[in-house]
Formats: C-alpha cells, structure tokens, sequence
C-alpha cells in the first residue's frame, strides 16, 4: 500500500494537505457524499471529506448535540472542538440525514462559544430526497449559489471550463476506481478490503490530480502482483457511513475480505459523470440525485436491492454484513429489509450495529463477525 | 408478537373501545356509572371525558367516526390511504380517500391501555425495523406491518427534508407492504417565491398519483367544500388562539389535544368543525367568567410545551398539569399559521385559503401543508427566521409562557441534534425551560413516576408552582 | 485415551467440561474472576480434580467466550454461538432452536439438524434481557440470584415494570420496595420485564421447536415461564446436563471433532 495513501486515510492532517497549504491554497472540507466536490476542485480548493476518526472523548460534542444522536457527526464536532480541523478554509454541511445536518447549527453554536474553531467560510448545501424534475432544478439552483458564494469569498472564478475539466479529472479517478472493482471480482484476491478501503478513503483528502498519478501507479503494481489473498470467505460489507480503515480490519482479520461495499467513504461512491458541455451544472445536479445508493434517497429501496444482487454475482460475494451506527434509522431499518430478502433468497447475512469511533465496541464485533464467518464455512 | 394479539384486529379494537365509550357518555348518570362496574380499566379515562362535558363527548364521536371509516373503508369502495400526521387530510377528503394517520393513531392505544402499543412497536423490530425509530410512528405501523388491520391502498408521506426518521418508517412500511409511496419533500427555505413553487410542483405531482391510485380524477367542487369548511375551522380556531392568550387562560388543559388531533384526523370535515363550535362556547363561558380552563384550581404557571405532548395511559399528563394548576397553552402541533391566526406577524409566513380556481386551491393546500406541524418548524436551522426558536419565543411570548417544556421521544434526532442549544436561547430569552428524556409514547424509556419526579423538580426548584 | 475438553470464560461465569467417548467424565463452574486466563486456569483445574486427571491428559482443548484467544494450552477457539449450538444439541438432540441468557449477553441461535448454526441474533448494547439485569435486580431485592424465579412463583400480583433499562428500573424497583409491595410480586415483575425483552429477540428469528434454554438464566423458572408465554411456545427443559454447561460442552465437542 502507498504510503500517501495510508498517510491520507489515518492522519486529518495529512502531508498533502500540509503541501497543499504550504502552496497558500485553500481546503474546504464538506460532510457528505452529496456535495458535488467537483465545484470545489473547479475553484482549485481541495475538497476535503470531513471524519471523525480518532476523537477520544465527547465532552465538546454532548454539550451541543443530544444523547440520541449518531456518534459519527458528534465525533466530527468534537475534532472541530479540539481545533483538529483549524487547517480548513471553509466547511460545507449538507442535510445527508438529519443527525448530520444538525451538525451545522452545533458547530455555529460552538464557533459562536470558541470563535477559533469556525472557518471563515460556512455554508449549508441542500439537497433533495427524490430526482423529480423540480428537485433536479432546485438543486442546479443551489449549485448556482454555491459557485456565486465560493466566488466571492475566495475571490476566484469558477467557469463552466473549470468544472468540465474538474469533472474529466474526477472522472478518471472513477475509472481507476472501477479497475481496482475489476480486480475485486476475480477468483484470485489481488487487493484487501482495507486497502481499497484506504484508497477510496485518501481520494477524499487530498488533491485529485495527485491521487490520480499514484492511483495509476498503484494499479499498474497490483495487476502484476503474483501473490493473493485467497482462502477467505468474500464477503460484501452494507450501511452506515464508515471512514475508520480499523472496522474494515477487524472484520477481515476475523478471515474474511470485503470484495464489495455501498459505503459513502467506499469505492462505489466514485461513478463518472455524464458531462454536457454546454451545461455542466445541471449534468451535476442530475447525476447526484439519481446516482446514489443512500437510503436517504426514500422509495429507491428495489433499485439498490436489485443493484446488491448484481454485485453479489460480479463479486462472488458469499455472505453480507450489514452494519449501521446506533441511532442511524435510515441504514438501521433499510438493513432490516436488506437481510429479509437476501436470506428469502439463501444470501447469508449478519446484521449488526455498531457504535462510531468507540475501539471498545471491537470485541462484541468480533464475536459476531466471528460467528458469522464460522456459519459460512458451516462448521 | 404475543399470540393473544392477533386475535382481534388492531383498528377494530380501537374503533370498538371508543364506539362502546361512546355509547356510554351518550347514556343517563345511571347507566354510565353501572358501566363503569363492568370496564372499571376505563374508569380513569372515561371519567375525564365526562369532567370535560360535551367537547370530550365530541371528540370521541370525532374518533370513533374516523376509526369507522378507516374499518369500513374497502366494504364502502373507498381507498385507504397512510400517511402522517403532518400531512393535511384535506386532499384526501376531496378525493374520497380515508386517511390511516399513524401518529395519532398511536396516540389514542397509548392514552387508552397501560400497555401501550408496546407489542406493535416490538413486532417492529421482530421484522428488522430500528427498535431506534420515532415511536411515534412504531406503534401504530407494526400493527400494519402484522396485518393486523384493514390494509392501506397507498402511503403518502410529507417529511422529506423535514424528518428522516419519519420518511423512513413510511418508506419502511411501503418496502415491507409492497404499496406504492408517494414522498413529498420539503426544502429548508419557507416563504420565497422559489420555495412556493417548489411546493406547488410537488402538490401536483401528489394529485397525479393520488389520482392514478384511485383512478378517480380531483373534483374541484369537492375539494372547494372541503377548503371552505376548513376556512370556518381557520375563523373558529382564531378564535380559541385569541382567549388562550388571555390570563387565567380559560381553555381546560386537554383542549390542546382535542385542537390538534381533530385537526389531523378531521380537518375540512362537520365534525370537526362541530368539536371546535363546542369548546369555543366553553372557553368563551369560562373567558366571561373570569375562570381558568385548569378544573378545580386556580391558573399558578402557564407552560408552553415547544415540542409534543406526554400520552401515556389515561391521558395523565394532562392530569397532572390540572392537579398541580399548570395551563397548557399549546405545542408545536397546536399550530398551523392561518392568516387569520392572532400570532402571525408576518404575512408570508402564514397561508391563505383560496377557493376562485383550481390552481389557487392547490397553492392553499401545499401551503397549508408547508406550515403543518413539524414540516414548517424544523425544515431549516432551529435558529433561523419562522423556525424551531424564532417560532418557540414569539410564541411564548405572546401567550404569555411562564416556562417552556421540550418532551419528545428519543427517536426525534432533529430535535436531540440542537435541543440543547435551542434551550440554552431560549432560557437566555427570559424562559425557564425544562429539556424531558422521555419519550411520549413510551414510558419503558423513563416510567411516568420518574418522568413526573422530574416535572416536579423543575417547577419546584425554578419556582414556577 | 481421546480425552478432550472445553472451557467456556464468560463475564460471570467460566465453565469446564472434560469429555471422554461422548460421556461428560468431570465438569466444573465458578464464578469469573477479572483475569480470564486465570479463571480458565482455575476452572480446567477443577474439573479435571473432578474426573481424576491432569492437563496431559488432554489431547485437545477448545475454548470459548470472551478472551478465549488468550487461555492458555487451548489448541483451538470457537464462537460461542457455534458452541451453545453443538452443546445444546448433544444436550436435546430435537433441539431447532436455542435461547441462551449469559451473563452480559443474549442470545437466540437456529440450528440445523447437525447442531450447526443457520441465523443468530444477539441482543445489542443493552443490558436488559441479560443475566446481568437479574444479578443488579437480585442484590435489590437483597436474593440470591438463583432465588428470584423460586421467589417469582409465590407471586400473586406481579408488578408491571414500565422500564426495561437496567439502569431506570433500579429506581422502580427501589420505589416498589418502599411502597411496600411484596417481594414475590417484584421478582414476578422483574422476570417478565426481562422475558419481554428476549422474547422479542426470539420472535424476530421466527423459532422453530423444538426451543431450549442454555446459560445460567435457563435455571430460573420464572424467566422460562413468561419467555414461554410471550412468545406462545414451549421451552423443552435440558435434563441431560446442567444447561449452564452448554457452551463448554459444545466447545470439548468441536475440541473432538477437531482432534479428529
């Protein structure tokens, strides 16, 4: 595994980005896969994917945010809190689910009692639930808006030339992604769920272009590699959101590799973009209200089971470990309907929930990753 | 589920129970208090309704007329349809549709056994739903999901962009049921001209699949009696918003419910209209008088609750608010920001009920359902103009709160996502606020004894009682 | 001689089973201690004391519960689902599917003919519904914790609690107390508040008869009882051996498979 990309998936404040900002440029971090970060890139800002990864207390966060809330936004406010994230230039929360778009009234809440944690640059992205056609308008809309605001304060010029050239670039990290999902699917293992992991997850902190070179690079090695991880059971790994690469490894040093995943950090998240040049805006806003695979986007429950069957045949998957974070409702009970029809249809599957970013919480997952993976080889 | 459950229909209990109340309020002293003997589990409940004259009357014959038309929807060749409680019924009612709310319909079980719905919202997470969810809808919906019910035709839901956990239960059910699911989705902004016809697209497309389902087309004149009747529900509920204002507020403490479940229930229909008509005379008799609303004491605080209401069994949140001279001026679903309301302050955040063309009537209603309850007061920041704070304040203030109350469930991650910082402004706004960790149809999550130790504490030690 | 055995570490429990041609030759059970390698030392010791032998004599060892990675001389680790599942099937041979109530987790488990497991569900970050919920109720009501189903049978008007949090219902159970209620009608109440908490696990893997209790929990009628009643199923009694052993037992079976 590459070194810059390790370095990008366990550190906040990765060397890129201390590069990055080094150069004088601008970091804008943002909460969800919904934001088209492609605008940000346009504006030579790196769009950078807020975590939680590493937060060791709550004090800060449970003083703003509620008991019965997801651990994962309240582990982004507490880093916020503790001045991890002081190198960003701007934040963007987008409403992804109701917990994390709370997450904008407590961080202004705690900018407002601790002035130095609050980038000078906040705004709140909507976006909608369904791909009717107003939705549609009313996100080209809000993209509109964000590019007149990110105009102004960082005093840039995001053309339509710019985003075309910031798609092509994202683009190509989606067709690298997609190779490295054709080496998945092969008899012979090439690469680790937790390096995929690591990779999808390094493509979301630091410069596109630069993770692009590497990626090829990468690539190019993997496919020569002669040694492979076989004698594992392939497992497919749903949910919750997840950036933390020790979670993947604790289901994989159980004997397992996750050959495939729908996670929002995950390596499916980058698909290509259908850009029309004389439009690329509404090519923006159409591909990210129809692309996705959240349940936040309510009633395309068949779509995405149909979607899982797919892969579960182009991966060979041979069990399913469905995870959500206490208090995610949204995977929570799509998983529940997830595990009904795939074990209607002989697809073993093991339901679990889990606490964000709690290392404590690793034994009882063991236990139940352990006991799957023993129901698998039926013994 | 337990198997004694599944022996009578969920919906049909219900109707039964408040047909047979019904029936019991409507006989002599005599008979009424002979009753008592045979269903003494009743006895607190029922008692309450009598305590409240003819709108407790009212409201029950308002109920049971519901619960009828749900049970005997299909026998009447008219199409079901769930929603929620946010959803305004008016729609449905012009296209003949009977609405299956799942909120209040957890409410009523909730107030009406000890149990609770506590079985349905466990079968919930026997079938693989988070046991995580709002509670609100769980109770009712696992009834649905176990067949235990007249089924639904179709689900139509209006909290996208409002409240997941809400969308996500109907999406739940329409998944699990294989109904086709309708979700009308709502962006943060409320009064721009972007944002009106943003409603006003969606509302249309709601009428194109209300009417694909049914196969019936809207009939505007059906639709233009069901606005008119709510325009007179509008004029009358301004009515009781005006004297609750006045002190000792002279609404008796359970007129809250009895206002906002009609309303979700009923609203645009006689019966409503009829309930309303009753606790007007009431309230206007007691205004005249000078007397409060609280039932055998004098008004000692008035408490505006900022969120909902407690329902667990025998209504006794409500007791207990009378027993200690606690008014209850209203909560979030006691709002619903007509022009004609005496605390709107602004012209665009209220709606108005046109009835000259068909499309000033889809504009009223997507504009009706824009402000309902919940859809209008958290789809955007707590802090942001016509939202959570700037709605709780002006609020309590002009219905002259002593302290505000958040109750809740524990499934609402809206509200637990910024309730914190949204008491902390309104303290500084001169209210006392008391943040409640139970959860307002179940009290597995905090028993009502400790709930009521807490209640306790706050008026006590904040000197309010 | 194909002696094997089985050392099962939970969280209140550690438990030790020393097999001979399928026959259970000594057996032991304590109560755990911090240190899970020295309860498993402890335990294996005493049961072996029991059948007369020493740890040579052992010619595999499997170990299960948490920490089972770190008990010393095991030649193998199991999950302790896979566990309970073989134990309670060499227990009841008709046995489809098995409740177990551990000491800090519960756990439902539907097995097929061999005893191997088809779906599992354990209940998740909640303490009610575990033996650890009976333990807290116990010390309250100042009982042993193998008293309260004997005590729950007395019982004439059982409390209906209207907490299932560990934590909450402690303040009802301490209100009870005060209000002068009796102590039976406590147990009876505290037993079906957990019941309703595992029957509810247990309704959501749709079990199939024939049903048995393994852990110490399956000791406590009273809990058995109202399981059985909220789910309208009943619960077949494991005679062959104490149900508390079934993860040990299990664990010397996969141990003489293993060895095979």
């Amino acid at each position: 595994m590459k070194d810059i990309f390790l370095d990008a998936a366990i550190n906040l404040k990765n060397r890129q980005v201390v590069k990055w900002k080094k150069q004088d440029k601008k970091i804008v971090g943002y909460t969800c896969s919904f934001l088209p970060k492609e605008i940000l890139y346009a504006a030579d800002i790196i769009p950078y994917r807020i975590r939680g990864i590493n937060a060791e207390g709550m004090d800060i966060a449970d003083a703003y945010y509620g008991p019965f809330i997801c651990t994962f936004p309240k582990c982004m406010l507490q880093l916020f809190g503790e001045n991890k994230y002081s190198f960003l230039d701007g934040v963007i929360i987008t409403d992804g689910c109701d917990s994390m778009r709370r997450l904008d009234e407590c961080l202004r809440k705690a900018g407002e009692d601790n002035q130095a944690i609050l980038p000078s640059f906040c705004h709140y992205f909507e976006t909608p639930h369904k791909s009717d056609s107003h939705c549609i308008e009313w996100l080209i809309d809000g993209i509109n808006i964000f590019i007149s605001k990110l105009n102004k304060h960082f005093s840039v010029e995001i053309t339509n030339e710019k985003i075309i050239e910031s798609v092509c670039e994202y683009n190509k990290t989606s067709e690298l992604m997609h190779d490295i999902n054709e080496l998945r699917q092969c008899d012979d293992i090439y690469i680790s769920g937790y390096d995929v992991f690591i990779i999808s997850i390094a493509a979301t902190s630091m410069p596109i272009n630069v993770f692009n070179k590497y990626l090829v690079e990468y690539i190019t090695e993997l496919k020569q590699k002669k040694e492979h991880i076989n004698n594992k059971k392939r497992i497919m790994l749903l949910g919750s959101g997840n950036d933390d690469i020790s979670f993947i490894k604790t289901i994989e040093d159980a004997g397992a590799i996750i050959v495939s995943d729908n996670l929002c950090f995950g390596i499916d998240q980058h698909t290509k973009i259908n850009i029309n040049n004389n439009d690329p805006v509404s090519s923006i806003a159409k591909h990210y209200l129809t692309q996705s695979t959240c349940p936040r986007m309510f009633g395309g429950y068949n779509e995405r089971l149909k979607q899982i069957y797919e892969n579960i045949e182009k991966f060979k998957v041979q069990g399913v470990i469905l995870q959500n974070i206490r208090f995610c409702d949204l995977h929570g009970s799509e998983n529940g309907l997830y595990e009904t029809d795939l074990e209607a249809k002989g697809i073993k599957s093991l339901k679990i929930e889990r606490e964000y970013g709690s290392k404590e919480d690793r034994g009882r997952l063991k236990m139940r990753i352990d006991a799957f993976l023993e129901r698998l080889s039926n013994i | 589920m337990r198997p004694e459950l599944k022996e009578y229909n969920f919906d049909w209990m219900l109707w039964a129970t408040t047909e047979i109340a019904y029936k019991t309020l409507r006989g002599t002293e005599k008979e009424y208090k002979k009753m008592l003997n045979y269903m003494p589990y009743f006895r607190g409940l029922l008692d309450l309704f009598v305590l409240y004259g003819e709108p407790g009357i009212k409201f029950l014959e308002l109920i049971k007329t519901v619960l009828s038309n749900i049970i005997k929807a299909h026998d009447n060749g008219k199409k079901l349809g769930m929603t929620t409680f946010c959803f305004s019924p008016i729609i449905f009612y012009a296209m003949d549709i009977v609405p299956v709310i799942l909120e209040p319909l957890t409410v009523l079980p909730t107030v009406l056994w000890k149990r609770g719905t506590f079985d349905y919202m466990d079968y919930c997470f026997e079938l693989g739903f988070t046991e995580t969810s709002c509670s609100s809808q769980r109770g009712s919906l696992g009834a649905y999901l176990a067949n235990l019910c007249e089924q639904v035709d179709f689900i139509v839901v209006d909290s996208g962009g409002i409240c997941d956990t809400n969308a996500n239960s109907f999406a739940f059910a329409s998944s699990y049921l294989k109904k086709p699911m309708y979700h009308m989705d709502y962006p943060a902004d409320l009064v721009s001209q972007k944002a009106k016809q943003y409603h006003r697209e969606d509302f249309k497309k709601l009428i194109e699949f209300l009417e694909y389902q049914t196969g019936k087309k809207l009939d505007i004149s059906k639709l233009r009696s069901v606005l008119k009747e709510t325009i007179k529900q509008d004029i009358i509920l301004s009515e009781l918003e005006e004297l609750q204002m006045i002190k000792p507020n002279p609404l008796p403490v359970i007129y809250n419910l009895f206002i906002y479940a009609g309303r979700f229930f009923s609203t645009g229909t006689p019966e409503y209209t009829e309930l309303l008509q009753a606790m007007l005379n009431i309230a206007k008799e007691n205004a005249r008088s000078g007397k409060s609303g609280i039932i055998g004491l004098n008004e000692k605080c008035r408490a505006f609750f900022c969120y909902i209401d407690h329902y667990t069994a025998d209504a006794r949140m409500w007791k207990w608010l009378d027993q200690h001279g606690i008014a209850h001026i209203g909560c979030i679903l006691s709002r619903f920001y007509s022009d004609r309301s005496p605390y709107i302050v602004d012209e665009e955040e209220a709606y108005k009920i046109e009835t000259a063309s068909l499309d000033s009537m889809i504009d009223s209603i997507s504009e009706i359902n824009a402000r309902s309850p919940m859809v209008r007061t958290i789809r955007g920041p707590y802090d942001a103009p016509h939202m959570w704070l700037d709605d709780s304040i002006k609020l309590a203030k002009l219905f002259q709160a002593d302290c505000v109350v958040y109750n809740g469930t524990p499934g609402c991650r809206n509200t637990w996502g910024m309730v914190k910082p949204f008491a902390r402004d309104v303290e500084k706004a001169g209210f006392p606020t008391l943040i409640m960790y139970s959860d307002a149809f179940d009290d597995r999550v905090q028993s009502w004894e400790a709930t009521t130790e807490r209640l306790d504490e706050f008026f006590k030690i904040r000197r309010l009682i | 001689m194909n002696i094997v055995s089985g050392c099962d570490i939970g969280s209140l429990t550690s438990k030790a089973v020393i097999l001979k041609n399928n026959r259970i030759i000594g057996s032991a059970r304590i109560k755990s201690i911090a240190n899970p390698v020295e309860s498993a030392n402890i335990v294996i010791k005493k049961a072996l004391d029991i059948a007369g032998l020493n740890k040579n004599d052992i010619s595999y060892c499997v170990g299960t519960g948490y920490g089972r990675e770190l008990i010393e001389g095991v030649s193998d680790t199991m999950t302790e689902i896979a566990c309970h599942a073989k134990g309670a099937k060499w227990l009841l041979p008709s046995v489809k599917t098995v409740i177990d109530i551990g000491g800090q987790d519960c756990k439902v488990i539907k097995i097929d003919q061999n005893g191997n497991v088809i779906k599992f569900l354990t209940n998740d970050k909640c303490a009610s519904g575990t033996g650890r919920f009976l333990e807290v109720m116990a010390k309250l009501l100042d009982l042993k914790l193998d008293d309260i189903g004997k005590m729950s049978k007395k019982a004439s008007s059982p409390i209906i609690f209207a907490s299932t949090c560990t934590v909450w219902a402690q303040a009802d159970v301490i209100k009870h107390i005060n209000d002068g209620r009796q102590v039976p009608d406590i147990a009876a109440g505290i037993n079906n508040a957990m019941a309703n908490r595992v029957a509810m696990l247990v309704r959501s893997i749709s079990p199939v008869k024939d049903i048995a209790m393994t852990g110490g929990v399956a000791k406590n009628d009273g809990v058995v009882n109202a399981i059985e009643k909220m789910i309208g199923m009943k619960i077949k009694k494991i005679k062959k051996a104490d149900p508390q052993l079934a993860g040990a037992i299990g664990a010397a079976l996969f141990a003489d498979s293993m060895q095979k």
